[in-house]
Formats: C-alpha cells, structure tokens, sequence
C-alpha cells in the first residue's frame, strides 16, 4: 500500500514542486500568524526562513508538521495535499525547537523509539540508528543515558531523530537555539549535506550568518508574510548598494522624520524611525554629514552612529526595519 | 496497533529505567501495612489468646456446684478457661489486680433449690476493666444454665429423689439406692438424646462465637484488612505518575513531535491509558503476592481478586486520563493530584475504617474507588463475588473514559 503509493508520488515528482505552500492564513484570536503565506521549494534546497521573534516561522513549520489546524490555504507536498493521507508524514521530518526525546533513555533506545513511530523497517531501523548515529558523531555515547550529554549533543541527537526515517522534506525550527560555536557548525555542516543528498530543507532562525553559510534560499519573513526571497546575491540586489546607518540618540521618532523629510532627492532613504533609533539607506556616504548637520541644528541629540556596508542584515533592516535582535 | 505496543513498551523501559518513584510508592504502602499489623496484633506467636481468667466461688459446695467446676475442667475448657475457685473477697481482689476476667457465685442451697426444682440464680460478675472477654464468660454460663435447667426439668423425678436421698448426713447416704433411680433416667437420657444433642450443638455454637470474639483479628487478618486500603491508596499515586506524561509530553513537546509522525491521537491516546491500566494492575498484583508472602495476608479468590484489581486500576487510568486533561501543566497536577488522592483515601476508607466514620463520609465514600475497591476485597476474602464493586468501577471508569478521549484529542493539537 504504502511503498506503493510513494513510488507513484516519485514518479511525478520531478513535474513538480516538492512542496507548495498557497495563500496560508493563520490567526490565533487576534493575531494574524501567517497572512497568506506562499511558498515553493524544489528536492535538495536548503531554504533559510529568517525573521524577528513573532514573525510566524513556527507557526508555519506547526502547521506542516500537522500539529497545528485552523488555518486557511493548501500546501501540497510531492503533488498531494499534504493532510489528505497520513502515510506523507513518513516522507516529511521535523527537528522541533524543544528537546523532544526522553532524557532518561540512552541515545539508541531514543532513536529506535522515534524511528520506530514511522514505517521504517524493523530489521533495518538498528542499522540506520547506528548510521545518523555515526553522523551526528554519537556512535561512541550511544548507550549513555541523553541526560548525560551537554547541550550540543542533545541538540545534534534532535536533529539525528528527524533524519532517522531518510524524509524527502527536513523542517528544522531554530536547531542552533543556545548550543556552542563546535555544535553549531556540526549541525549546519549536516544541513548542508542533508540537502545536498538531495532532501529538501527548511530551517527557521535568528541568526543571518548561519543562513548566509547555509541555504541554497533565502527568504525574510515578517508578520506572517515573505517580505523577500531568492539567493543571498539577490537579496542584497534588493538595497541596491546602498550603506544602512543606524543612528542612536534622544530624539523622538516624529522629531527625527520632520528633520529629514526632504532629503529623498539626496540619495537618502529613511527606513524606520522609532524614539531614539533610526535607520537610514545612504547611497553616497558623504552625504551623512549633511543629515547629521541638520539633526544638531533640530537639537536632536545623536550619541552613536554606525554605519554598514550591504550584506543580509542591512537587507533585513531594509525590509523590516528592525534588527533581528529586536 | 504496532505504534500503541512501542509506545508501551517505551513507558515501560522509561520506568524501569528511572524507578525511584515507583519504588516509593511501592515501599511505602508496604512499610505502613507493616507497622499498622505490628502496632494492632497481639504478640503472642500463635496468634491466639491466653485462657480467659476465671474466679469460681462455690458457696454451694455441692452435687451442681461441682457439674460447674467438671464442665470447667474439660479439655476444650481448659483451653479457654482457667478457673480458680476462691470466696468472693479474694475474687473481687483479683479482678481489680486484672488476674481474672470475671467472677462466678454459685449460691448457698444451689444444689438443694435445683433439685427442688425452684428458681436459682446464678452470678456472673465481670471485670469492668475488660472489654469482652467477661462477656465469653457470661455467655459460658448463660449455657451452661440453659443446660442444666433442661437437664433438671426433664430428670424431674429422679431429681427429686436424690433431693429426698441428701437429707440425711453424706456418710449415711444410701447408694445403692441410685441404681433403681440411675435405671430410669437412662430410659429418659435414651428419649431425650434428640433434644439433648441440640444443646450440646449449642454450646458448640456458643463456643464458636467465643473463638470468634477471642481472636479479636489475627495479624495475619490485621495485613488481609489494612494491605488493601494501603494498595488503592499508592495505587491511585502510582498510576497519576505514570498518567502524568499526558501534560508533561505535552509541555516538552514531545507530544507534538509524536503527532508530526503517523501516529493517530487515538493510538497515543490508548497507548496511555493502556499503560496506566497496565501499570497499575502489575502494582496491585505486586502488592497482593507480597502481602501474602510477607505478612500472610489472605485475598481470597485469586480469580475474583484479578478481575477486581483489574477493573480498579482501570477506573484509575480512566479517572487521571480525564484529570490530566483539565490540567495544563506539571505543577498544577502535582498540586491537585495529591490532595485529591488524599481526599479519596480519608473517605475511601484507606486511612479510616468506614464503619468509624460519620454517615455523611461513608456516604461521599461510595464517591472514591478506594470504597469500592476495599469491600471488594473483603467480599472476595469473605469467598464472594464483588458484583456491585465490578459493576460501579467498571461502569464509572467506561463514563470517565469516553468523557477524557475527546478532551485529550482536542488538547493534542491547536
């Protein structure tokens, strides 16, 4: 039944998307979460989700993963409606944010169990433990207790868990939250790999340079919606060559807006204004005297200024005009 | 199917692999059934009581006087009696010390006026220091008067001819005399056999009411009585523990991750109530084989008393399966978990005997499994079958379960 019908699903593949995500609409009460939220992604590309806290990344890996309902839109996954048939989970792996395994079993006993809940062969599910095993670099504390290990290696065995059953889709949410530098690079390196095997991935995070290290795509995402997406090239086409300056001070936000409200004509744009902070996009950086020279004559207080040359985070500045940290 | 079985045997690995809780839970019931047996048994070996202390004051000295004292002196008496025959002061004397249980004053003429045939009383003073074992005395001689007075009034003429033959001095008696008289009454005791033996029958009956009475309750009935109370209690603990991963998987998100696989909500579901019921009948099962082999403890009918823990425990999943449904975190199931097992346990009659408490409570006590669960088992040792305990736990447990499967399907996603 099931092997079946995947190997029909593999023979169209090609013809299509891996995955295709249309118009998804989410609230939770109030909230708009995701606000028709499209998306597409081909076998073997490592697609980075980037965006601030609220933006509705886990959101939309919830609702891929089936533990969210409620929601508007269809997703389709190797050419079927991805809830229509409950044996596509055995194609789709997730690495959830949480520490989802039990602490208390040893790393082989936790993979077994999880691998076990797919429809992974018995005869050969010990064989492929002591395989993700070798290659998330456990072999050798498989029969230790998970509670023993640090935080890194809790981590990489998350991610081992969600590699376990071979999916045709990884969706990763934030698998690099609170590990060290060594951890890090070890999972990002397994990524890569990952989709170079030709599994397609998504993983959600914070972090700019783990996805400018990473994915074959990039997309930015904010109040539930893609702001932009394409390769790390052509998203920082998207600010043009433009240096971003972040200016720091006492000012109020309306204050600072009505000081240089007519320097568009100068290559000057103002990205956002909050009390205190602005960002500004400068395509000639000897105009940033001038716009400071206008601050003091308002008495508009600067105490710090920065300047940055194009890269992802001044195109996340740009489309979101927030800083990831914010 | 195959999903729910590995979900099983993971909790099952899981507890065996951090049992420290379990353990307790085990340990515990065990030690307080222990040291309950300890504190209210006697601690004599046998488990039975020493011979009841009787003072006999024979004023009377004659033919009946001396039947009482023959009676007292039979072997099955003596295992029960140890009478001493002393006056009245000395009797008195002796119960205050707490030497004797209960005194009786056979009076003067006791002999004469029942050979007349007139009525005589007998008196039975009991020691007020002691709860029952001067009622075993009274309820000897209650007896024994029963008999002697059926004895006296069907050997009436005989009777009457020895009183005729004790008028003259003892040394001047006429003993060859009673033969003739001996003659008769045998006729009669021939006649009377039917009805005598009913008597004897009786006292028999009397006795065993006595035996009854004497051993208050042997350690053995002590373990039999407290051990079950004790079980349901930890058992009520136990299963929570076990039923507790319903919020802490859900609060970890191991619940989530769970569900991203093909597993059915249904299938985890089950998989966890089937794991509490499973957990919980092994516990009862484990308690039940060490009471017995511990502290003897008698449970009756082990079919009867399967299918009782069985369905007990099957209450219990049911019932922490529709709590853990309300609840929304670990910390709000520890607090109300405990006082709610408590409170189950105080009316239930795990840490009060039912009968001691005011009607009120007994009444919320058909409310909580520990009733249920503790009459039960003391129909099943009494050799019978406990219908209604099944039927409620069973029926209840059914309503508790259909109630928590949808509630836990809806808290499983968003």
């Amino acid at each position: 039944m099931l092997p079946g019908r995947i190997l029909w699903y593999d023979a169209f593949t090609k013809e299509w998307n891996m995955l295709e995500i249309k118009n998804l609409t989410k609230s939770y009460g109030d909230l708009l979460a995701l606000d028709h939220f499209s998306l597409t992604l081909e076998k073997g590309e490592v697609l980075g989700l980037l965006g601030p806290n609220g933006a509705g990344k886990t959101t939309l890996i919830s609702i891929l993963a089936g533990t969210v309902r409620d929601f508007t839109g269809s997703v389709r996954f190797l050419g079927h409606d991805l809830f229509s048939d409950r044996n596509l989970k055995n194609r789709l792996g997730i690495v959830p944010q949480d520490m989802a395994f039990y602490e208390e079993l040893n790393a082989m006993d936790n993979l077994l169990f999880w691998g076990g809940l797919y429809d992974v062969p018995r005869d050969a599910l010990k064989k492929r433990a002591a395989e993700i095993l070798e290659r998330v670099e456990l072999s050798g504390r498989m029969k230790e207790p998970v509670k023993n290990f640090s935080g890194g290696m809790k981590r990489r065995l998350n991610t081992a868990i969600g590699l376990l059953h071979r999916p045709d889709l990884l969706l990763l949410d934030e698998p690099t939250v609170g590990i060290d530098v060594q951890a890090k690079v070890s999972i990002l390196d397994l990524i890569r790999k990952v989709g170079a095997e030709g599994t397609g991935v998504i993983f959600t995070t914070h972090q700019l340079a783990e996805v400018e290290n990473t994915c074959s795509r990039i997309a930015i995402m904010d109040c539930g919606r893609i702001l932009a997406q394409g390769t790390m090239e052509e998203l920082i086409r998207l600010v043009g060559e433009k240096d971003i300056v972040e200016i720091t001070g006492n000012f109020p936000a309306a204050s600072f807006t009505e000081a240089l409200q007519d320097l568009d004509g100068n290559g000057i744009e103002l990205l956002s204004a909050a009390d205190n902070l602005a960002t500004l996009a400068v395509a000639d950086t000897e105009q940033i005297p001038k716009t400071m020279d206008r601050l003091f004559r308002r008495k508009l207080a600067v105490t710090d200024l920065k300047i940055k040359t194009p890269s992802l985070e001044t195109v996340f500045l740009k489309l979101t005009g927030r800083s990831l940290r914010d | 199917m195959r999903r729910l079985l590995l979900i099983l045997k993971n909790d099952i690995l899981r507890h065996l692999k951090a049992p420290v809780a379990i353990l307790l839970y085990l340990i515990i019931p065990i030690a307080m059934t222990g040291l309950i047996g300890m504190i209210f048994t006697p601690s004599s070996k046998d488990n039975t009581l020493p011979p009841i202390q009787v003072v006999l004051v024979d004023k009377d000295k004659g033919l009946a006087s001396r039947l009482f004292l023959g009676a007292f002196d039979a072997d099955q008496m003596k295992k029960m009696f140890q009478v001493t025959v002393a006056d009245e002061a000395e009797g008195r004397r002796r119960m205050e010390k707490g030497k004797a249980s209960a005194m009786v004053v056979i009076p003067a003429r006791f002999t004469l006026d029942v050979l007349e045939i007139k009525p005589v009383v007998l008196e039975v003073v009991k020691n007020p220091a002691e709860q029952f074992l001067p009622d075993v005395v009274e309820e000897f001689m209650n007896t024994m008067a029963v008999m002697l007075s059926g004895a006296i009034q069907a050997f009436e003429p005989e009777a009457r001819g020895i009183r005729l033959m004790l008028d003259g001095p003892i040394d001047a008696f006429p003993w060859e005399s009673l033969g003739p008289e001996f003659g008769k009454a045998q006729k009669k005791v021939v006649a009377a056999e039917k009805y005598l033996n009913p008597l004897l029958i009786r006292l028999q009956e009397e006795k065993t009411k006595a035996v009854g009475a004497k051993a208050f309750m042997t350690r053995s009935d002590i373990f039999s009585a407290v051990l079950p109370g004790m079980a349901v209690m930890f058992l009520l603990f136990i299963v929570q523990t076990v039923m507790r991963d319903i919020i802490s998987e859900r609060e970890d998100g191991k619940l989530r991750r769970m569900l991203t696989t093909p597993l059915r909500p249904g299938e985890l579901i089950g998989a966890r109530i089937a794991g509490g019921w499973l957990m919980g009948f092994a516990i009862l099962l484990v308690m039940a084989v060490f009471g017995t082999l511990v502290f003897k403890a008698y449970w009756g009918s082990p079919g009867y008393f399967l299918l009782l823990a069985a369905v007990t425990a099957f209450w219990t999943a049911s019932f922490f399966a529709l709590m853990n449904a309300f609840l929304k975190n670990r910390n709000q199931a520890g607090a109300i978990s405990a006082p709610v097992i408590l409170a189950f346990s105080v009316f239930g009659g795990s840490m009060l005997s039912t009968e001691a408490m005011p009607k009120a409570f007994q009444a919320i006590g058909l409310a909580t499994p520990n009733r249920w669960f503790i009459d039960g088992a003391a129909l099943v040792r009494e050799g019978r079958f406990p219908a209604a305990a099944l039927l409620v736990l069973a029926a209840s447990g059914l309503i508790l379960l259909f109630l928590a499967v949808p509630l836990l399907r809806r808290r499983s996603t968003v």
